[in-house]
């Protein structure tokens, strides 16, 4: 049922994220006629630190400066989620998790080929996000949106036969890792490797879809690192002007493989990003799954409504190298210490715990079952063939028998105009 | 049948698909109001709607991506680039992206990627390019480059109801230089065939787009002085008409490569190993590459006329490869 648009609130705070509280952004153009613009920041506690390359004797390394002894703040209480609902996305997140941490197992065995790549404490942005999907929505997952894939409908041994390049995985073992999709039943649009490609094409499948008379909403991500190229811009500008319902997760984990996000971008936010584009912005605590999930689902409304895009910039951090052959050494160890702390899932435990929605032992249950669900995955995945090599033959092109392709909602409607197939008019033209 | 120039025939080609099939929608820049910068989609969005006319900012990656996205959803988008030279702004959509989606994850890319390449109207480096080898290069793409009104009428109708991603390059000196007889009623010019354009038993000619205009002119004067050109259109250039190529060869045992683009990474290698791997036995001669020069198309007239092949090249291959 469409939530009645919720009014941005009025800004509040000043520009200054030190303090702890609630308030919005306000970000004002000094010494020209004001212009107020507002992010609104669903956190509640904004920390202000810096990530800089500095000597220290013979080396050059990152060193992190500001406040990292806030303490952790409780999780905030969501508008829309019920008991039942939180226990689901616990439980995504908790199959997100266990499911990397096998993966990691299989690496260490030899079992997969090529690396691995973790979304180590970004569970609740993949799986809270993708949570407020429906059924006619599109998900276009990156690399460490895996739990968004399991949400969507995939198991842990699809992504599993991924990495080890199985006969029988997604792709056929054509590709690897989270690059797959689905376009009949999950609605999922498979990732390339350079960032920031899938924007536009999400975009685009919203544009279809309007064009058969429905506006969905489309989501997809896209991390501190991945946002500086080109086409991030072109895809999102073009959302923006078409009204487009594009839901984009920007996940500011703080590295891009070993780059800061200090030197992706000059903007405190990234949120901020969302004025040039002219959209909302929203700020929203990436280990917090009532607020990723809030967030994606006041967008996701706005997106079926035909109100066009919303940048959600989520901030956490990756808790693990850039793949599983980085160490991430260069990280300073404070800044580990202070996201260690803010573990997504020890925090969403924690606070199921305290409502009373979970018990010790059913918390307990529900670990178990899904570690019975993953290792059945997981050895199902290990006993499945390898593809012939003759099956990396063929499927370049789509003949007229492989696929039928057709409208996905309805046949769009045509409207019929009086004019007929007139002679173009004969005016100059750029190049005679 | 109708007089229709090669640009009034794509129009057309177009108009009728969106008649025909309410999924096929039009997107690029210029395109609606304006009718495009060389009017083939004039008078489109009066017709057809901004729904179905979508002109877009400038940005090139986002016209590719949001056509492959649409495309998803079960629609058959014509993706225009207001000129081919531009497509390198949108190179990693195509290769990467919509090239590569059918054979990775099973999600065909029935586009269609359109508009005016080529040379020999003073455009300079930017406005004359012939990008095509890029995109032969690419597997999963199909790349079309009609020479005739009526070839690229059929052709672009082909292209738009083909499941794969097609590049389709209209040379844009033949957009209003040459008319014909083009039927009114529906007919598709398939893809992957040439066609014989001129027969003949001496020296064959492998060519597409504007070339295949000077070739004819050749053929022509040729003709009085008693040689015989055989001038092959391909029309589609990936893929290519392997058995096209060969019978040429078997038929004349002679063979000139020519295209408008430049000489190195064109397809004429690409073809000239074709002929070596299906008909070397029939060569009674070397094959013969007529290119552009390699280097950027220069825009000064008398420059641009060094850089492309003429017709005097053509003359004089054809009278030096008959008498090897």
């Amino acid at each position: 049922m469409a939530k009645k648009k919720k009014n941005v609130p009025k800004a509040q705070g000043r520009h200054n994220s030190n303090g702890q509280g609630r308030g919005d952004t306000q970000l004002h153009i000094p010494n020209s006629p004001q212009r107020t613009y507002t992010i609104v920041d669903h956190r509640l506690e904004k920390p202000s630190f810096t990530i800089r390359q500095i000597r220290k004797g013979d080396e050059v390394c990152y060193e992190v400066t500001g406040d990292l002894t806030a303490p952790v703040p409780p999780i905030h209480e969501s508008k829309y989620l019920d008991k039942k609902q939180c226990l689901e996305i616990y439980r995504w997140m908790l199959l997100n998790r266990k499911m990397e941490t096998a993966l990691e197992n299989l690496y260490k065995q030899g079992k997969v080929v090529g690396g691995v790549y973790f979304g180590l404490g970004q569970e609740a942005c993949s799986c809270a996000s993708a949570y407020a999907l429906h059924k006619d929505d599109w998900l276009g997952p990156m690399i460490r949106n895996q739990g968004s894939l399991l949400v969507r409908g995939f198991s842990a041994r699809d992504i599993m036969m991924q990495y080890m390049a199985k006969a029988g995985s997604p792709t056929k073992g054509r590709d690897a890792s989270s690059h797959f999709g689905d376009i009949e039943r999950r609605n999922v649009v498979a990732p390339i490797s350079t960032l920031g490609d899938l924007i536009p094409v999400l975009a685009g499948v919203a544009l279809g879809a309007r064009l058969q008379g429905r506006d969905i909403a489309v989501m997809t991500y896209i991390g501190d690192g991945g946002q500086s190229t080109g086409v991030t811009y072109e895809g999102l500008n073009f959302a923006a002007v078409q009204d487009l319902g594009l839901v984009l997760f920007v996940e500011n984990n703080l590295w891009g493989y070993s780059t800061p996000a200090d030197m992706q971008f000059r903007v405190k936010d990234l949120a901020e990003r969302a004025i040039a584009y002219g959209i909302p912005g929203v700020i929203v605590d990436g280990t917090d799954a009532c607020q990723i999930y809030d967030a994606a689902h006041e967008a996701c409304e706005r997106a079926r409504l035909g109100e066009g895009p919303t940048l959600i910039e989520a901030k956490m951090m990756r808790m693990k190298g850039h793949a599983i052959h980085d160490a991430a050494e260069y990280v300073p160890k404070p800044l580990v210490e202070y996201w260690r702390k803010r573990d997504p899932i020890a925090r969403f435990e924690k606070y199921l715990l305290g409502k009373k929605w979970l018990t010790p032992q059913e918390n307990e249950k529900l670990i178990a079952d899904v570690e019975r669900e993953l290792e059945a995955d997981r050895d199902f995945a290990v006993a499945s063939p390898m593809p012939e090599p003759e099956s990396a033959a063929g499927g370049v092109y789509c003949d007229s028998s492989c696929h039928e392709i057709k409208p996905k909602y309805a046949v769009p409607k045509v409207r019929v105009a009086k004019s007929g197939v007139a002679t173009p008019r004969q005016t100059a033209v750029h190049l005679k | 049948m109708a007089q229709l120039t090669y640009l009034e025939a794509i129009r057309q080609g177009i108009w009728e698909e969106m008649e025909r099939d309410p999924s096929v929608f039009c997107i690029g820049e210029d395109i609606g109001i304006y009718g495009g910068a060389f009017k083939v989609t004039d008078g489109f969005i009066d017709r057809f709607g901004p729904e179905r006319v979508v002109d877009t900012p400038i940005a090139e990656s986002a016209i590719v991506g949001a056509a492959f996205g649409a495309s998803l959803t079960g629609m058959r988008p014509v993706a225009e680039f207001q000129f081919m030279d531009f497509i390198g702004c949108a190179f990693n959509q195509i290769v990467n992206m919509v090239a590569k989606a059918h054979y990775r994850w099973g999600a065909p890319a029935p586009l269609v990627i359109r508009g005016p390449s080529g040379g020999n109207v003073h455009g300079g480096p930017f406005h004359s390019q012939n990008p095509e080898a890029w995109f032969v290069h690419a597997p999963g793409l199909k790349v079309v480059c009609p020479a005739s009104a009526h070839d690229a009428k059929g052709l672009i109708k082909a292209a738009i109801r083909d499941n794969n991603p097609v590049i389709f390059f209209e040379h844009k000196y033949l957009y209003r230089r040459i008319k014909e007889e083009v039927p009114v009623e529906d007919y598709v010019v398939p893809l992957g065939k040439a066609r014989v354009a001129r027969e003949g038993r001496d020296v064959s000619v492998i060519t597409y787009a504007a070339m295949v205009h000077v070739a004819l002119e050749a053929a022509e004067i040729l003709a009085k002085e008693g040689t015989e050109l055989e001038v092959v259109d391909l029309r589609t250039i990936s893929p290519l008409d392997r058995e096209a190529i060969a019978q040429t060869v078997r038929k004349t045992n002679k063979v000139i490569v020519l295209h408008e683009d430049v000489r190195t990474g064109g397809i004429a290698g690409e073809i000239a190993a074709i002929i070596n791997e299906e008909a070397f036995d029939d060569l009674d001669g070397p094959i013969v590459r007529i290119t552009a020069q390699d280097s950027p198309v220069p825009f000064s007239p008398p420059q641009e006329e060094y850089f492309l092949p003429k017709l005097s090249d053509v003359m004089r291959e054809v009278r030096r490869l008959k008498a090897y």
